[in-house]
């Protein structure tokens, strides 16, 4: 599906400038798609109205009536559980002048309404009532013609609620591709499914949205030298240093359509006890077991340790149980929205473990996170610089070096330590910017 | 947790009468000293504040609607921006030490500021004592963050120099997404 290049976003360069912007063939970036405004207009039309968004868990939304406020991109959406148990997702934006509808985060309602001018909407997003009806709109106005806009497609994927406004988008199941088999390894383990821990964590970095998204997709690089502190700091008293070094055996994927992810093929204690001692008895015993049974080898026990996005911007740490998704706030910045995943079937005692192992690891609090911000805010305050911005960034590691013959393994393979699925999403990235898909 | 429950936990208004002028100066003192080896960065001296039974927690906190206002903060067993015990704290102190920690390395410009001090002794020489809080902190060339709200601390009356241990620490952040890049400090 080709994008209309007539649009009014942005639109100074050409197709072909912005094609040019990445090169994954030679393994470079132009570093303006992360500073450009004239860039962003175009990924909020062309990218995030158009690709399959993250909206949240099916847990959060237990009764009818149970609503959580979120983004796709900038535009806030409501996303409801309906009382035949089905979700609905639409624009947070009242029709008659552009007001917010809800201002809570999340909570129950039987119907929301708009506090400017009191229009009433009920729990599927239908405009039901309207004050001054008879005498100030003569009984002329269609309701009908006048809900706010819905979310048009929206799918479950083990508990993962995922939209998009593009109705011709692929199912979701498409969308994921070769990537659903890894997927699979990480979301289907045990027949319970799963749940987030109540609450998240929200918190703003003033950095562009493809550094997170980029670097949970394919960097797995970057942890053994921005992360040594912690890694260190986890071991335990007197053990040296160097124990805090993580694996080198692994493997890396690269999806055609911009996902990717990466983990390690073998065991060490380091990846395993990220989240202590009672996360791992249970990770390592019954829920490798049921999972073996569900998923197989080598899903089942032999890749583990790993990062992982869908494309654009929902990513999750599988064995550490970080899910979140990046919001884009402007070029320049960006809200991390962030849950910890439990087994909805593990003990109290296993759901407090990854609780407090997520939140004081990967969170604005935790040992690792802290770290990546640091790289991220700094990247792009350099930036701003003109010659700064005219150095092409490189993006080479592995290039030329894929695989596709895995015996079990499907598709586009690189070493664990490598920017092959960097490459895979820049390369999407710059596919739809420019209007090629 | 209930916004009432964060903002002023259950206690007997009765107490406040034997809070004397020396034990509010004293218990001041101690908040300020603690204030003081924070801001110089003299984690290890903090740390021997800590009582071996610490929890220190910081709620997550959210926009309710004002019916469900009793949902406002995160519960014991949600989504928390601290929840540690004494061992996690000494993790912390122990990565900031690796000479690799590097959202604190150059380290971040902290100043702790707290008023409103309020106490309630418990009995047992334990003191619940309130607090309004306001950190200012500076990072790197030009990076500059505020964060105000409240503390709920517990001090333990010992024989140490300092006089007291902190045995709890709620923390209450006027904000619900959090305008910072992270929190490598401690409150």
């Amino acid at each position: 599906m080709k994008t209309d290049l007539t649009s009014n976003a942005g639109g100074q360069m050409s197709a072909e400038a912005l094609r040019a912007l990445v090169d994954e063939k030679a393994g470079s970036l132009d570093p303006r798609i992360y500073h450009d405004r004239e860039i962003y207009e175009l990924e909020l039309e062309r990218i995030f109205a158009r690709s399959w968004l993250y909206l949240c868990h099916e847990s959060q939304l237990k009764k009818p009536g149970d609503f959580f406020a979120t983004y796709m991109a900038e535009d806030p959406v409501l996303v409801v559980r309906q009382k035949d148990g089905s979700l609905r997702a639409f624009l947070n934006q009242c029709r008659h002048r552009g007001m917010r509808i809800c201002r809570a985060d999340c909570g129950n309602a039987r119907a929301f309404t708009c506090s400017y001018h009191g229009w009433g909407y009920d729990i599927a997003g239908n405009l039901v009532s309207v004050p001054h009806e008879e005498d100030g709109y003569r009984n002329e106005l269609d309701k009908s013609k006048w809900a706010p806009l819905q979310v048009p497609r929206i799918d479950t994927y083990h508990g993962l609620v995922f939209g998009t406004w593009n109705e011709n988008a692929p199912s979701f199941h498409d969308y994921l591709g070769d990537m659903l088999w890894y997927m699979d390894g990480y979301f289907d383990r045990t027949a319970g499914g799963t749940e987030v821990i109540g609450g998240m964590h929200r918190w703003v970095l003033k950095c562009n949205w493809k550094f997170a998204a980029e670097q949970f997709c394919s960097d797995m690089y970057h942890a053994d030298f921005s992360h040594l502190s912690a890694l260190i700091a986890q071991l335990p008293e007197g053990v040296d240093p160097s124990m805090g070094r993580l694996p080198t055996i692994g493997k890396q994927f690269s999806s055609r359509n911009g996902h990717g992810t990466g983990f390690f093929t073998e065991v060490t204690s380091t990846t395993s006890q990220l989240n202590g001692p009672v996360a791992a008895a249970w990770y390592q015993g019954v829920h490798r077991q049921e999972a073996i049974r569900r998923v197989g080898e080598p899903r089942g026990s032999q890749i583990f340790g790993g990062h992982m996005t869908v494309f654009p911007t929902f990513s999750f740490l599988p064995g550490i149980q970080t899910l979140r998704v990046w919001h884009p706030r402007g070029p320049g910045e960006i809200e991390v929205w962030a849950w910890a995943l439990v087994d909805r079937d593990a003990p109290f005692e296993v759901k407090e473990a990854v609780r407090l192992g997520v939140l004081r690891t990967f969170s604005a609090g935790g040992i690792f996170e802290q770290d990546d911000g640091e790289n991220w805010l700094e990247i792009q305050k350099v930036l701003r610089g003109h010659m700064a911005r005219r150095q092409r960034l490189n993006v080479t590691m592995g290039l030329g070096h894929a695989t596709t013959e895995h015996p079990t393994m499907p598709g586009k393979l690189n070493n664990v330590y490598g920017e092959e699925a960097a490459r895979g999403f820049y390369r999407q990235w710059a596919q739809m910017i420019s209007g090629e898909i | 947790m209930s916004a009432r429950a964060a903002t002023e936990p259950g206690r007997d208004p009765q107490t406040r009468g034997c809070v004397t002028p020396e034990l509010q100066q004293e218990i001041e003192q101690f908040l300020y000293h603690e204030s003081r080896i924070l801001d110089e960065r003299k984690f290890e001296e903090w740390y021997q504040l800590l009582a071996d039974d610490l929890h220190y927690f910081m709620p997550t906190r959210y926009n309710r609607l004002k019916r469900e206002a009793d949902k406002e903060f995160s519960g014991p067993t949600e989504a928390a921006f601290f929840d540690e015990d004494k061992k996690s704290i000494a993790q912390r102190i122990r990565r900031l030490n690796t000479g690799m920690a590097w959202a604190e390395d150059p380290p971040s410009r902290t100043r702790h500021t707290v008023s409103n001090v309020v106490i309630h002794p418990r009995g047992n020489g334990e003191y619940e004592v309130d607090c309004y809080y306001l950190l200012y902190r500076s990072r790197l060339e030009r990076e500059v963050e505020f964060f105000v709200g409240m503390r709920h601390d517990v001090l333990r009356r010992n024989s140490s120099p300092a006089g007291f241990q902190l045995a709890r620490r709620t923390i209450i952040l006027d904000q619900t997404v959090l305008l910072a890049r992270n929190l490598s400090f401690f409150f």
